[in-house]
């Protein structure tokens, strides 16, 4: 159960076209999580999947049903919504008891599911207050109980941690993935952040401008980034970037160093800052100037100039006892190194 | 230019004062203007409408009317059967306050519904909206007088309510001479002149509810009816009351349009306490004033009552709203 498939969902506010045919296919018990840049239409997406808006064109099946036409009631979904919208006005087993209540369920067994839920999310102490004694923290979690008790097809959550402060994001990120282990229902996870996103997702859906990018999972995104969009987006600091001419096999380094590209014309080669290394004397390599040292303690990041090339970061492990102004010879290996021909696709 | 001149003679004055008196004098200074005017106009009247209320004669001057204390509230109040409006002494009064009652409760209700629907059906997305929400308000604009005119000649014997009832084939009713239809004319055209401003208060409470509380009841599948009753109607109660008390207390002070429309008629089934009060006092062949004067203070006191609901409400509506 929880099988969801979109076939070239198009999604038209008035005049403008905001999602361009998507096609989309998530497994039962998955943990898809939507990411892209702000006004991608990810948030848009997870609403068509909801039933809140309904494509322009295109369908969507769950679990083999044509849900196209259906409303959201019809769909057995469950949303978290980003703002939380807990009712107000009603206490916090008024909140998860709602939804059941529609349902007809018999009194005991509501209870009954109401309690099992708030065991679960450690919110037993706050049945009895109103959302607006909450802190933010605690809201959230009233907010997925209300998802939980409905027993939902699959959970749909739209930046469900965005509200809260780094720390309690990170505790709450863990317990999101220790509750879709033991619940194994499908969860579609909407998020800018790439750390949420590379932590949680069984598969990672990478959007840009309504159109998906690259699906594949959190690992192969990083290793193998289909295009220069996605190669720039996940991976932090940003992947370094130059543009090169390759001809006969052959391209030239800032710097000199020869590389060995399968392409012919214009290439944009990436590396990433974690694959770059302090360079031994007679290795090849590319020469940089340092201008901005960021010593985190653990790992140390550099931001230098490369001559006629622009600038390169790479993030080095340790303290390093290096000067502004300093000249760095900065090494990597060929197997690191992604190539993205004129289009901006990958080569190889 | 006079304006600098004056400008500058005054600044010199200002700055005196403000040395004189400090910060504390600047604002009573700025304020003294509008107190003024509230003294001439609210607190002088009700102090001389306190005094009048215990004096008794005809004559209209302060200085030729004799002191009887509480004489006038005793004359107001004397009654062996209040329900009965004919066992009084004041029966005229009695008649008003009565009307007055069946009044406000049926127009209240009335408007509160009305007004409530109203404001549901534009919150929603109907083509022509900002039309209607303007066509709604518009009445609220027109003076009470004129809005009394206009359903006095649609209501008159031959208006043209009576050009449609004729060219339906049926006899012409002359409406304002049956005490039932003048009675709900008189709350039909006093809630259509007022029922956009509630209307107003009411759709601001439907659009400071958030929209994602009704996508996260569509979510759990909550019937229309259930959304209403569980979501709607409790989330707007605050703006609710503060509409169900301002109808209660321009109810209450029903006078205007209806004595433009209705004049009190048929015989008194129309007659409202203010305009027992204007009659009383001004009007009739037998004017008295210390009767009138009592008898407002009478209405002022339930009103003062209800104004006092009506802020502690409000103060709530605010809180509510801020949320
Ligand atoms: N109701 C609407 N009417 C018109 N345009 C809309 C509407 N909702 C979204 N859009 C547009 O659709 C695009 C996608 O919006 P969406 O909210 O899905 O972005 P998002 O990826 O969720 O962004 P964010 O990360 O900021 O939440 C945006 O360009 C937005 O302006
Ligand atoms: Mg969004």
């Amino acid at each position: 159960m929880g099988r969801i498939v979109l076939k070239n969902i198009r999604k038209a506010f008035d005049a403008v076209e905001v999602i361009h045919g998507v096609d989309l296919e998530i497994k039962e018990g998955e943990l898809v999580v939507f990411v892209g840049p702000s006004g991608c239409g990810k948030s848009t997406l997870l609403r068509l999947i909801a039933g809140l808006d309904t494509p322009t064109s295109g369908s969507i099946e769950i679990d083999g049903r044509d849900v196209t036409k259906a409303g959201a009631a019809d769909r057995g979904l469950a949303m978290v919504f980003q703002s939380y919208a807990l009712y107000p006005h009603m206490t916090v087993r008024q909140n998860l008891s709602f939804g059941l209540e529609n349902q007809r369920m018999p009194k005991a067994e509501i209870a009954a599911r109401v309690d099992e839920a708030a065991r679960m999310l450690e919110i037993d102490e706050l049945l009895g207050r109103r959302p607006t004694q909450l802190s933010g923290g605690q809201r959230q979690r009233v907010a997925i109980g209300r998802a939980i008790v409905r027993n939902p097809t699959a959970f749909l959550l739209d930046e469900p941690l965005s509200n809260l402060d780094a720390e309690l994001r990170g505790t709450m990120r863990a317990e999101l993935s220790a509750l879709h282990a033991r619940l194994s229902t499908t969860m579609i996870y909407v998020t800018h952040d790439q750390v949420e996103a590379m932590t949680l997702a069984d598969r990672i859906v990478v959007l840009r401008k309504g159109v998906i990018e690259q699906v594949d999972t959190p690992l192969n995104l990083y290793n193998k980034p289909q295009n220069l969009f996605v190669a720039g987006f996940i991976g932090a600091p940003n992947m370094n970037f130059f543009k090169v001419e390759v001809k006969s096999g052959k391209a030239e380094l800032p710097g000199g160093a020869q590389i060995a590209v399968v392409h012919e014309g214009p290439v944009t080669l990436g590396l990433r800052p974690q694959h770059l290394r302090l360079a031994q004397p007679e290795e090849r390599a590319i020469a940089a100037e340092v201008f901005l040292i960021e010593s985190l303690g653990a790992e140390t990041v550099l931001h230098a100039n490369v001559e006629g090339a622009g600038q390169i970061i790479t993030v080095l492990d340790g303290q390093l006892d290096i000067a502004r102004g300093a000249p760095i010879r900065l090494a990597f290996d060929d197997a690191n190194l992604h190539a993205f021909d004129a289009a901006g696709q990958r080569i190889g | 230019m006079p304006l600098v001149l004056i400008a500058r003679g005054l600044d010199p004055v200002l700055r005196l004062w403000q040395r004189c008196t400090g910060t504390g004098g600047m604002i009573t200074f700025f304020l003294l203007p509008n107190m003024a005017i509230f003294g001439v106009f609210v607190i002088i009247p009700l102090v001389l409408n306190i005094i009048y209320s215990m004096t008794g004669g005809v004559d209209i001057l302060l200085k030729d009317r004799s002191f009887i204390g509480l004489g006038q509230y005793g004359r107001l109040l004397e009654c062996q059967d209040y329900l009965v409006s004919t066992t009084c002494r004041e029966d005229q009064f009695w008649t008003a306050v009565r009307n007055t009652g069946t009044f406000v409760l049926f127009q209240v209700s009335l408007m509160v519904c009305v007004s409530m629907i109203t404001a549901l059906i534009l919150n929603r997305k109907i083509a022509g909206r900002g039309f209607f929400r303007a066509v709604f308000f518009f009445p609220v604009l027109l003076s009470p007088v004129v809005v009394g005119l206009i359903w006095r000649w649609i209501l008159q014997r031959q208006g043209l309510m009576n050009l449609i009832v004729t060219q339906l084939g049926f006899d012409p009713v002359v409406w304002l001479n049956d005490r039932f239809f003048a009675f709900s004319a008189a709350i039909g055209v006093s809630t259509w002149a007022h029922m956009g401003f509630y209307t107003l208060i009411l759709l601001a409470g439907l659009q400071a509810i958030p929209k994602d509380l009704y996508e996260a009841a569509e979510m759990d599948a909550t019937p229309a009816s259930r959304v209403f009753w569980r979501i709607t109607l409790p989330l707007l109660g605050p703006n609710l009351a503060v509409v169900l008390v301002l109808a209660l207390i321009r109810g209450v002070q029903i006078f205007d349009e209806a004595y433009v429309l209705t004049g009190g008629g048929p015989g008194t089934s129309t007659l409202f306490i203010t305009q027992y009060i204007y009659e009383v006092g001004f009007a009739s062949f037998l004017r008295n004033p210390g009767l009138a004067a009592a008898a407002s203070i009478l209405m002022g006191l339930v009103l003062v009552v209800l104004t006092l609901i009506q802020l502690g409400l409000s103060r709530r509506a605010e809180k509510g709203n801020a949320r």
